[in-house]
């Protein structure tokens, strides 16, 4: 029997599409799961279901309704006999849902026969369970069996399937149960008019059944009590009516069973007790369970009086129930909870008891209560009450178990929940360094031990511990736990315990900040300390618990101890790197990173990345985990700035592939703002740095590794390092100007010098001895404006533009020869040398940049000519010394809006102060202004304005000082930061939010796997991975598009993001066209970006690293849909047409395409495949440059299918 | 909260999902990188040993018991060592259903019991009974504590 039910449901559910399926099972599980969208992608058994089209779909779908309401109507009418026979049959066959549907109508109506029982228990619960969903209609026939039936199973699987039709809120019929997808039922039953249940008829129904049998004492009937209770907290807690409901019985219970009068001494004796204590535990434990799964009302006392007599229970599941309650509450009144848990904390109280109790979770939410408890604020008047919580606290620090203890240190660092305080976390590293533990009472549970507890040399416990008893200083006993913790052989060990360093090192940093290392007793951070210290001294007989013992604190005996503890902790973390798993060396990694200090050497966590970084088994989303821990590293110290910048650029040449660009510009970004005057234009330099690499050598990961050669082996990474070296050169031009100080709207040099300096030799001798990191830059780009690719050449020239635009003389007097000669083209022989040939054509004007260069060219002549004109103008007025006439202030002030706005269109500079006619226009002008009442801001002519994105910079721009010779350097700053908002805000804020999600410790959306052939399936699906996800790329990344919005980026955002960075596909409308349709063309873009744009970021980098932006995380939808469009453009745009544009069509369709491997190829990633020259395979599909497919047979690796590169494959 | 208990064969296809404040469009991806996660790490590895991922802050505790693998995931005090104390009341849940370390067909032969004690380790997101004998207790419709 049991064989035979094994046997359907292995047809059900087995993965092997070969076994034997009965010819009627295909159709009839086909049928049952054809509805819901997402089946079509399950495809369960045989692909048939695939080409099913709508009509047939409805046709099944109807097929299944009335099956089941036929069913149902049968089992509503009582007189309607029951048809055994028919179950006989099935015994043969595999299942399909509506069979079993109907199955349980007819067992419930006979569910007093024996056979009957059996039957629901062995065969038809057990399959029903397979599905996702339950349908309503099955509602009666399972209150009816709740009502007849006597067997204690099948009664268990009906309050599983009645709280699984309670439950089941999710749209399209999706409980979270899983299995086989099912239709939309209340969907289905809205089709049929006639007959249908829907949930809504139902769940009264249900609910009214088993709030009476909640509600029912007896005591024989007390199991099935506490299931029915249990089964209604699965009730939708949207319907207030059948939460109160809850409510009303669980209080109830709790009414009756909860007041401890009658409790028996024996706390824990679960064992023995009398039959009357054993159900009221019982009862109070399903209450209580009952109780924790409803929604927490914080201002009804009555929770808070039942979570703290539920403490005391003899049910240790209650017990963790109340106490994670209570810790719940105490995060909004911890005043509160504090005052009603009263006797408990103290000694022998009940949550002594705790401590010892045998359930991992409810220590841990007993940590998180004493935590909570112990920091408030509002109990700075009772230390008393606080340091009785911080000494269980400190207990729990001695607790076998890692949760606990690793949730004890946590909290004692200051970490609770996500919220990042600095004040917080400071003060919990001067906990964890300062603080002695000193030991009240063994462990031990004796009761008698209370009354001698006193005596602080209680030596009367018999465990071993008692050695340890001694007062000792937190550090050490932290250190030594934690120590012996990466001894361990576990992994979740290893990885918690290097999470635990890793917050450890954040509580430092925090620390360091605030500058704790000489803590004034007067800051509020150690009133806790101080106030338990006087404390101490009131009862110093009696206290237990930690006394803070200064003399261990100062002098430089206690500091050496720390920090010898601390390196001999490192020592072991840095060994943990062996870990063969990646997530436990991320983790280790970001320890290290958090433990690194400013002012010591990173030598050896550089080497350590260096070498993690070449094994290629790291996932992508990892490598910018760690590249978002750098971020959230510099946030914390700001002075870390060109060591992180360092670190950052071991990534951005040893896995260009994997990193996604976004975030790295960010960091360069946050980094160079944050690396301070001084540290400008070494960060500067950190990140050029990627510009100066050699270009990437093939074989180059065979040579021994150093961090300064390119691993870009394959085509695909060098391609990737490509589009780096791409966002390395954009940042350049954004952000040379700020990084060397140098602003043409504040320039030092007199205006007239620059045209006399015309010989260029000297020019650049000029350039360079005044300002090395603007002259150094200039030069990078200059070079990458020849030697690079052509993309790379296209963002050279434009970000020397922007520089040209932003410098003053003789800068932009060098960069305007400069481009002219590269429009021209005439350089090439000159610079021979200096040109790397990269075997591509330059075209007819040398660069190829001709007609890119001769607009920007004509701005800055338009500049120029303008500036001469001015000249000659005032040279005029001056000789004949006549005032200017308000016609011709007129003109100059048009002149000079017109060419503000040119000038706006190539980049961002601040309207109220940019002097396009130079320096001495600016008297000029302001007189202008003033006559006309014209406000210098008000620039609202600004395309910028009209496309949004002023409202952002203006805010920064406005509140800055009138004068305007006198920048102030905040405004810089903000106005630096902001300013690559100009560009690529639309594309930077998927970045910013995942850096901003990192950072407040968000996350819990789902992650992209990594590899795109493999498909995300529905559960329960029949086919071969491979086989299906070719079948169904296109719909993969329709679900990509609706959902992957916020999933950690796979290597695909490279591809995607980046192009657009650089207006990739703006190109043509930036130079071509008219300045106006550029504005418009750009508005759309602008404007989406702009929401999630962060206005104050620029403005708070200096000032508040804890507190950045808080923006709400944009919108679920809209990032990824700008994601998606960002993704096609790349492959609608150049790139892939260099590839010679293969007809994209012809591989999505149907038939397959065939084709030759012309060379061996390795794979150099998960994704790829090995090929062999002469292995025939099939092309599946092609993506830019790479194609999909798969082998005849599985090649020595196992593989199937996965990307090639086209070149490698001949089609046939 | 546990955000998802799931259980697959060898295939990677997968035999019990439970989610629990998982949006919907969500769980399409935690399903294939937990498939592709166990593709990629589990072979080889013995029986109940467990393996460690997070992403985010969301942490995944991994293991295989005979023929199936089990991932659970969760997040905030569902830490990976919380996660290691759920996935060992899983696995010993699982192996006393099923009398030893079950193949596939004895874990299909036992799905029905499985749910039931599934549903008695995780309620709504929570871990619920750690004790087997209690959890065997509440699926054979008997109270928690006998007396």
């Amino acid at each position: 029997m049991a064989d035979s039910s094994g046997k359907t449901l292995m047809d059900l559910i087995t993965s092997d599409p070969s076994s034997t399926i009965p010819s009627s099972a295909a159709p009839t599980t086909a049928s049952s799961t054809a509805p819901p969208p997402q089946t079509t992608s399950s495809s369960v058994g045989a692909p048939v279901p695939m080409v099913v089209d709508k009509k047939t779909k409805k046709g099944t779908l109807m097929q299944i309704q009335s099956d089941t309401i036929s069913a149902a109507k049968a089992a509503l009418n009582p007189v309607r006999a029951n048809i055994m026979p028919q179950k006989q049959k099935q015994k043969k066959r595999p299942v399909s849902y509506a069979q079993l549907a109907r199955s349980i109508h007819e067992l419930a109506a006979s569910s007093d026969q024996k056979s009957s029982q059996k039957q629901l228990i062995h065969h038809v619960f057990p399959k029903l369970a397979v599905y996702n969903s339950v349908d309503p209609s099955l509602a009666p026939s399972l209150l009816m069996l709740d009502q007849q039936c006597e067997d204690r199973t099948v009664l268990r699987y009906v309050y599983y399937y009645l709280a699984r039709i309670l439950s089941d809120t999710g749209s399209q019929g999706l409980s979270p149960g899983g299995g086989i997808p099912t239709p939309n039922w209340d969907a289905l039953a809205d089709i049929d008019a006639v007959g249908g249940v829907t949930r809504a008829d139902v769940v009264p129904r249900i609910v009214d059944r088993l709030t009476s049998e909640a509600l029912n004492a007896d005591v024989e009937f007390h199991p099935r009590r506490l299931q029915a209770l249990k089964a209604l907290t699965y009730a939708p807690s949207s319907s207030s009516e059948i939460l109160s409901k809850v409510y009303e019985i669980v209080f109830g219970i709790l009414d009756k069973v909860a007041d401890p009068e009658k409790r028996k001494k024996g706390i824990f004796g679960a064992k023995g007790g009398d039959k009357e204590s054993i159900i009221r535990s019982n009862l109070q434990y399903a209450a209580l369970s009952a109780l924790r799964r409803l929604p927490l009302d914080p201002g009804n006392p009555a929770f808070l009086h039942r979570a703290v007599q539920g403490v005391s229970f003899a049910d240790s599941v209650a017990v963790r129930h109340s106490l994670e309650i209570l810790s719940e509450l105490a995060t909004s009144d911890p005043y509160a909870v504090a005052m009603a848990l009263g006797k408990a904390v103290q000694p022998g109280g009940a949550l002594h008891d705790v401590l010892h109790l045998h359930d991992v979770l409810a220590r841990v939410a007993l940590a998180r209560l004493c935590h909570t408890i112990s920091r408030a604020r509002s109990l700075d008047d009772r230390p008393d009450i606080r340091s009785q919580f911080g000494s269980v606290l400190y207990q729990l620090l001695l607790d076998p178990s890692e949760r606990v203890c690793f949730e004890a240190i946590l909290c004692v660092l200051g970490k609770l929940d996500n919220a990042e305080r600095t004040e917080e976390r400071a003060a919990g590293w001067y906990r964890l360094t300062r603080e002695i533990l000193k030991l009240p009472e063994a462990p031990s549970v004796k009761e008698t031990k209370s009354e001698s507890k006193d005596a602080p040399a209680s030596k009367n416990s018999k465990d071993k511990s008692s050695k340890t008893r001694r007062p000792q200083p937190l550090i050490k006993l932290v250190m030594r736990r934690l120590e012996s913790s990466f001894r361990s052989f576990s992994r979740p060990v290893l990885h918690a315990a290097a999470r635990v360093v890793h917050e450890m090192g954040k509580s430092r940093a925090a620390a360091f900040a605030v500058g704790l290392q000489d803590i004034d007793e007067g800051v509020h951070i150690n009133s806790f300390s101080e106030s338990s210290d006087s404390y101490d001294q009131d009862q110093d007989e009696t206290s237990e618990g930690l006394r803070r013992v200064s003399s261990v604190a100062n002098g430089t005996s206690g500091k050496d101890t720390i920090a010898g503890l601390l390196a001999s902790l490192m020592e072991v973390v840095r060994t943990t790197v062996a870990c063969e798993c990646v997530y436990v060396r991320a983790m280790v990694i970001k320890a290290l990173i958090w433990m690194q200090s400013p002012n010591e050497s990173f030598g050896e966590l550089e080497s350590i990345i260096g070498s993690e970084l070449s094994d290629p088994s790291w996932p992508a989303t990892l490598l910018n985990d760690i590249l978002l821990t750098l971020h959230a590293r510099f946030k914390a110290t700001p002075g870390m700035a060109v060591t992180l910048l360092e670190i950052a650029r071991i990534f951005a040449t040893k896995v260009p592939g994997k990193i996604d660009a976004d975030v790295l510009q960010l960091l360069w970004k946050t980094c160079l703002v944050g690396a301070g005057p001084d540290g400008k234009h070494t960060a500067l330099e950190a990140v050029t740095i990627v510009l100066d690499l050699p270009p990437p050598q093939p074989g180059s990961m065979y040579e021994p590794t150093s961090i300064d050669t390119v691993s870009a082996s394959d085509p695909k990474s060098a391609l990737a390092l490509q589009r780096l070296v791409q966002a390395a050169v954009w940042f350049l031009g954004e952000n040379a100007n700020y990084a060397a100080s140098e602003y043409a709207w504040e320039s030092a040099t007199p205006p007239g010098t620059a045209l006399m300096m015309l010989d260029a030799d000297k020019m650049v001798a000029a350039a360079s001895s005044r300002n090395p990191t603007l002259a150094g830059a200039l030069t990078r780009l200059q070079r990458c404006a020849f030697s690079g690719s052509w993309e790379v050449r296209i963002i050279a020239a434009q970000a020397l533009t922007t520089m040209a635009i932003r410098s003053g003389e003789p800068y932009r007097l060098q960069i305007y020869e400069f481009l002219h000669t590269l429009e021209k083209g005439g350089l090439q022989s000159q610079l021979a040398d200096m040109h790397v040939s990269n075997g591509e054509d330059q075209g007819a004007s040398g660069t190829g940049l001709g007609s890119l260069i001769s607009p920007m060219l004509k701005v800055l002549d338009e500049m120029y000519g303008a500036q001469d004109e001015l000249i000659k103008e005032m040279r005029n007025h001056d000789n004949a010394k006549k005032e200017w006439t308000d016609e011709e202030l007129k003109k100059l002030y048009e002149t000079h809006e017109r060419l503000l706005d040119l000038v706006s269109l190539f980049c961002y500079v601040p309207r109220a102060k940019y002097l396009p006619l130079g320096p001495t226009s600016a008297k000029l002008i302001d007189i202008y202004r003033t006559r006309h009442n014209i406000s210098a801001t008000a620039g609202l002519s600004d395309p910028a304005v009209a496309t949004g994105i002023s409202d952002l910079l203006y805010e920064t721009a406005k509140p800055t000082p009138a004068e305007p010779d006198t920048l102030d350097d905040d405004l810089v700053n903000a106005w630096a930061a902001n300013l690559g908002d100009d560009g690529l805000l639309g594309n930077n804020a998927p970045a910013m939010s995942r850096v901003n999600e990192f950072l407040f410790g968000a996350g819990t959306d789902a992650p992209d796997v990594e590899d795109e052939n493999t498909t995300s399936r529905p559960s329960m699906s029949y086919d071969d991975l491979w086989a299906k996800s070719l079948l169904e790329t296109t719909e993969m990344e329709e679900d990509a598009r609706s959902s992957g919005s916020s999933s950690p980026d796979s290597i695909g955002s490279v591809e995607t993001s980046i192009s657009s960075h650089f207006g990739g596909m703006n190109y043509p409308s930036l130079f071509s066209s008219k300045p106006s349709t550029y504005g418009s063309s750009l508005s759309a873009e602008r404007a989406g970006g702009s929401r999630f744009s962060i206005p104050s970021f620029g403005g708070n980098s200096h000032d508040g690293f804890n507190s950045p932006i808080r923006e709400e995380p944009p919108p679920y939808s809209s990032p990824s849909h700008q994601r998606y469009e960002s993704f096609v453009n790349p492959l609608a745009g150049p790139g892939s047409q260099s590839f010679g544009s293969q007809d994209d069509e012809q591989f999505s369709s149907k038939n397959p395409q065939y084709g030759t491997a012309l060379y061996d190829f390795t794979a150099g990633g998960d994704d790829e495949l090995n090929l062999t020259a002469g292995e025939e395979v099939e092309i599946e599909d092609e993506v830019d440059g790479w194609f999909y497919v798969k082998k005849k047979r599985p090649g020595r690796d196992g593989k199937m299918a996965g990307l090639v590169p086209v070149l490698y494959v001949s089609q046939s | 909260m546990l955000l998802a208990v799931l259980v697959a064969n060898s295939e990677g296809n997968i035999l019990v999902e439970r989610f629990n404040g998982v949006p919907a469009e969500e769980r399409l991806h935690w399903r294939s990188f937990l498939v592709k996660l166990g593709a990629d790490n589990l072979k080889g590895v013995k029986n109940e040993e467990l393996l460690v991922a997070s992403h985010k802050s969301v942490y995944i505790v991994y293991t295989v018991l005979g023929d199936v693998s089990i991932f659970v995931v969760g997040k905030d005090e569902y830490d990976e060592l919380a996660l290691s104390e759920a996935i060992f009341v899983i696995t010993s849940a699982v192996k006393d259903v099923c009398g030893k370390v079950p193949t596939e067909r004895l874990f299909l032969d036992k799905y029905g019991k499985i749910c039931l004690c599934l549903d008695e380790i995780v309620w709504k997101g929570l871990l619920e009974n750690t004790d087997k004998d209690r959890i065997k207790r509440l699926v054979r419709l008997k109270p928690p504590t006998e007396f």
